[in-house]
């Protein structure tokens, strides 16, 4: 170790202490209103907290260099004639290889184990979701009610989403941001996602309760988007007969 | 003025853009016959339509265009018995000819590509007029989304085809100590296929534009206006130039390298080049297929990608077979020339360079088998999500070997910091960013959040252009004094990257806080709150604008009336820098002296022929 390395190090150390810091709690993403929002912006946060001793390592040696490595003299002058160096190549491979191993474990297997954790289960409430060009469907089969640009969910409740488009339509993408979930709409196909939502609210408090179409799908994909509302179980009973009454008549 | 020298003037213009007029009229024929026959057979079989006359009319138009340039004259008489002659020559009008030196068909990419990214990025310019405030409606939807996926193809063919086919042509032959390329009429067609994309594209929005972005994904890509058909028709085109492209540059780097320039001794930027055009020739033909596809379903009706029987997911994959591999088609050459500049301005070896190496042609491989993290939230099985999570990740380790390559050069060395050299180092730190933000995309859980949401454009904005678009310009300087034989204003060259730097990261930042925040892309309009972040974005994407005002003009300043630059400004000692600025045709007067690239520090090297340090701009500081 010489004088170089140990300022880079330090530098480094005083970098990722206050980059750390900068990040822990950043908060960038809206409210998680869902059980899945927690694990998306779990795995977010860890991997920035991992990112951010990397990225302070290689700024660390940039700056270092520029500023004690730039040339002084008017000759150009060449540096010592190093090819490689054994043991930082070593060092290299070790912490790059181990750091790709641990996010790939976590979150990254931990992750999609705890993201499909639910799937299995029976879900509390089926909702068939049509996205077509520029509007969503949603059906309930069990309280036979339809809706248009309208979902209405139970809170607590474990929820099914089977989604598809019209045989005649083009791609469009079932996303929730407050959820964090996210599911292409393909013609012919039906695919599914979940969500326990863990708070009441609603689109006229927080933008963030809606389903936005995240699959570019033409003219108006940009507006094609629906009000979401997370009420209690008792409310979501009342809403799904007022509708399918009305559905009856 | 006299009349009659402005009548000479106007004669010697006219004859040096015959081949380009010829062409154009040769196209106008083609045109006519093929749009005459799909008429014909169109209302024979009862069916008049309007999109086969477009597609044959412009697949006989290529044809004609391609003859008239000078393919007859210079390859095609061959074929049928006669002489074909290639004309070399010098002048402003071998930039107009079918001719076949590399310098002169890198200068012809170059400046083509020079002027598509300024176009397309005008185009940026509008969309963010656009999304300035949340609620406006400047542009119709329609034009928002036309505006969007002429940015975002333009953009990629710029990144795609810009270091292959205009740096590595010009330098690529002569580092290796060769005289051309190995293929140099399928070099010329190459280039010359490209105007017509570029005619395409801009001629779509008088068919009603195209909505579909750039990854073209179907049904949408088949139902929408014949300004999409001009963009598919316009991919598979520029598609083929690329194949041409990557084949000539792998038999290339194989069978020319000079005596004595052995594989370990091959520049690093050779070795980029060679890797990606490895995958572009290997890869290209599955976005052929796709295309052709969808042309087959909007043409014909079959229907391979609406039910019953297709779906679109397919078309993802073999979409993303070819575009993530392609990503390395630009990046892979962006990395030779970032650590190719480093090295020459710290004068130290390039580090670890066997790693390097190994690190590129790992890539090559691994491009191939992760294009499904683009497809996490498509709805395929979802037992593919995990190996698919596992590769992706996985590269970022060859990745790390090219930081530690840069890192390794410019320590202890004696960094000479001149705009190229800084532009590259200012992509080091781009690409971190763009590398490490691409973790998230990789990782299943969050791309489902941030997939199709401005943290994708973020991304990949870091990668392409904070990555490659910052090798570029770092390339642009550096060869200045090469390919036109005189040199840059510094000064101007220091103000446009403070600029370019400062906003481009401004920029982009703000992209993954609204990202985050919730706001999708290739959207005209977004939540009301999001509207000072964007107004923000806005005036720095102007201002990032401005920082290319003094590109333009130094470039065009210089290029007209620079300082003479010497053979080796820089004291570099690849072999490009050991002819003449700019080289002669054939490239060496002398045959180059062939020994180590980075010998820079050892006693035993040669030393590099030419005057060395002459002219050099700030070399007092
Ligand atoms: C460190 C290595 C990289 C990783 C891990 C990575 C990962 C990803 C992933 C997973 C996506 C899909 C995002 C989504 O839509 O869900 C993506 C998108 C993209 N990446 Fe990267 N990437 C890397 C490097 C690059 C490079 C080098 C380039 C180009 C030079 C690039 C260009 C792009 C582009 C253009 C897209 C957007 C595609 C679209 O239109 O959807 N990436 N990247
Ligand atoms: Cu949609
Ligand atoms: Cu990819």
């Amino acid at each position: 170790m010489n004088r170089d390395t140990i300022t880079v190090a330090a530098l480094w150390a005083v970098l990722t202490v206050i980059g750390e810091a900068l990040v822990i709690g950043i908060g960038l993403f809206p409210a998680p209103l869902a059980e899945e929002a927690k694990i998306v912006d779990e795995a977010f946060e860890h991997l920035v907290i991992l990112g951010v001793p990397v990225f302070t390592f290689v700024v660390s040696v940039l700056v270092y260099a520029v500023i004690r490595f730039r040339r002084r003299g008017a000759e150009l002058e060449d540096g010592p004639p190093v090819r490689t160096h054994g043991k930082w190549v070593a060092f290299w491979f070790a912490w790059t290889t181990a750091l790709t191993v641990a996010v790939i474990i976590h979150p990254g297997v931990t992750g999609l184990r705890s993201l499909t954790a639910s799937h299995g289960e029976d879900p509390d409430l089926l909702v068939k979701v049509t996205g077509q060009r520029w509007l969503w469907t949603f059906e309930y089969p069990e309280q036979n009610v339809t809706t248009i640009n309208e979902l209405v969910i139970p809170v607590d409740k474990l929820v099914r989403f089977e989604v598809t488009a019209p045989d005649r339509d083009v791609l469009h993408s079932f996303w929730i941001p407050a959820f964090r979930i996210k599911i292409d709409a393909v013609p012919g196909l039906v695919t599914h996602t979940y969500a326990r939502a863990t708070r009441v609210g609603a689109f006229e408090e927080d933008v963030d309760y809606r389903v936005q179409c995240a699959e570019l799908c033409g003219l108006a994909h940009g507006k094609m988007a629906a009000t979401l509302s997370v009420v209690s179980q008792e409310e979501f009973e009342q809403w799904a007969k007022g509708r399918a009454r009305v559905e009856a008549r | 003025m006299g009349e009659g020298a402005r009548q000479g003037r106007g004669t010697v213009a006219m004859a040096a853009i015959f081949p380009v007029l010829r062409g154009l009229l040769f196209a106008g024929v083609g045109l006519g016959i093929g749009a005459g026959l799909a008429v014909l057979f169109t209302n024979l079989t009862g069916r008049p339509a309007k999109e086969p006359v477009i597609a044959l009319g412009y697949v006989f138009a290529l044809i004609g265009w391609l003859l008239g340039v000078g393919m007859w004259d210079s390859w095609a008489k061959e074929w049928f018995g006669g002489k074909a002659h290639i004309q070399h020559g010098g002048g402003v009008g071998r930039y107009f000819r079918f001719t076949t030196d590399h310098k002169v068909i890198g200068i012809q990419y170059l400046v083509t590509m020079v002027v598509l990214f300024l176009l397309a990025g005008i185009g940026a310019l509008v969309m963010r007029v656009e999304l300035a405030d949340a609620g406006q409606n400047l542009l119709s939807p329609g034009d928002y989304n036309t505006a969007m996926s002429l940015h975002g193809i333009i953009m990629i063919a710029v990144a795609v085809a810009t270091i292959i086919g205009g740096f590595a042509n010009f330098t690529l032959p002569i580092m290796i100590g060769a005289n051309d390329v190995a293929f140099p009429r399928i070099n010329a067609l190459s280039y010359w296929i490209v105007p017509p994309v570029a005619v395409l594209l801009v001629l779509t929005p008088v068919f009603g534009g195209f909505d579909n972005g750039w990854t073209g994904y179907p049904p949408l890509s088949v139902v929408n206006a014949p300004g999409a058909l001009l963009f598919l028709l316009a991919f598979l085109t520029f598609g083929l130039s690329s194949i041409l492209g990557g084949i000539n540059f792998v038999a290339t780097v194989i069978t020319l390298r000079a005596p004595g320039m052995t594989w370990s001794r091959l520049p690093i930027f050779v070795w980029a080049v060679f890797a990606a055009a490895l995958i572009s020739f290997i890869a290209t033909q599955w976005v052929a297929y796709a295309l052709l596809m969808v042309i087959l379903q909007r043409i014909f009706g079959m229907p391979f990608f609406n039910p019953p029987g297709g779906n679109a997911v397919m078309y993802e994959h073999i979409f993303w077979f070819y575009s993530h591999p392609a990503v390395y088609i630009m990046i892979l050459p962006a990395f030779g020339i970032f650590l190719e500049i480093l090295s020459h301005f710290s004068r130290k070896p390039l580090f670890a360079y066997k790693w390097v190496v190994r690190a590129f042609l790992l890539i090559v491989v691994m491009s191939f088998v992760v294009w499904a993290h683009h497809l996490f939230t498509s709805g395929m099985n979802s037992r593919i999500h995990l190996p698919f999570m596992v590769l992706t990740e996985l590269i970022s380790i060859p990745t790390g070997v090219v930081f530690l390559s840069a890192l390794g050069t410019i320590w202890r060395g004696r960094m000479w910091l001149t705009t190229p050299m800084l532009f590259a180092l200012a992509m080091v730190f781009n690409f971190l960013i763009g590398g490490l933000t691409g973790l998230f995309l990789a990782d299943v859980p969050t791309d489902i959040q941030l997939q199709d949401t401005y943290f994708v454009v973020a991304h990949f904005h870091y990668t392409i252009m904070g990555g490659e678009i910052f090798a570029i310009m770092a390339a642009i300087y550096y060869w200045f004094p090469k390919i036109t034989g005189r040199m840059y204003n510094e000064t101007l060259g220091r103000v446009h990257f403070v600029g370019m730097t400062l906003f481009y990261n401004v920029t982009s930042i703000a992209m993954f806080v609204v990202g985050t925040a919730g706001m999708n892309r290739r959207v005209a309009d977004y939540p009301a709150d999001l509207s000072g972040t964007n107004l923000f974005i806005t005036v720095a994407s102007f201002l990032l604008a401005a920082s290319f005002l003094p590109f333009v003009y130094n470039m065009v300043a210089s290029w007209t009336r620079g300082p003479k630059a010497a053979a080796n400004p820089w004291g570099a000692r690849t072999l490009e820098w050991q002819t003449s600025s700019p080289p002669p045709l054939e490239n060496f007067e002398h045959p180059p002296v062939i020994d180590d690239p980075y010998g820079y520090g050892s006693p035993a090297r040669q030393p590099v022929a030419g005057p060395a340090y002459g002219a050099a701009p700030g070399s007092g500081d």
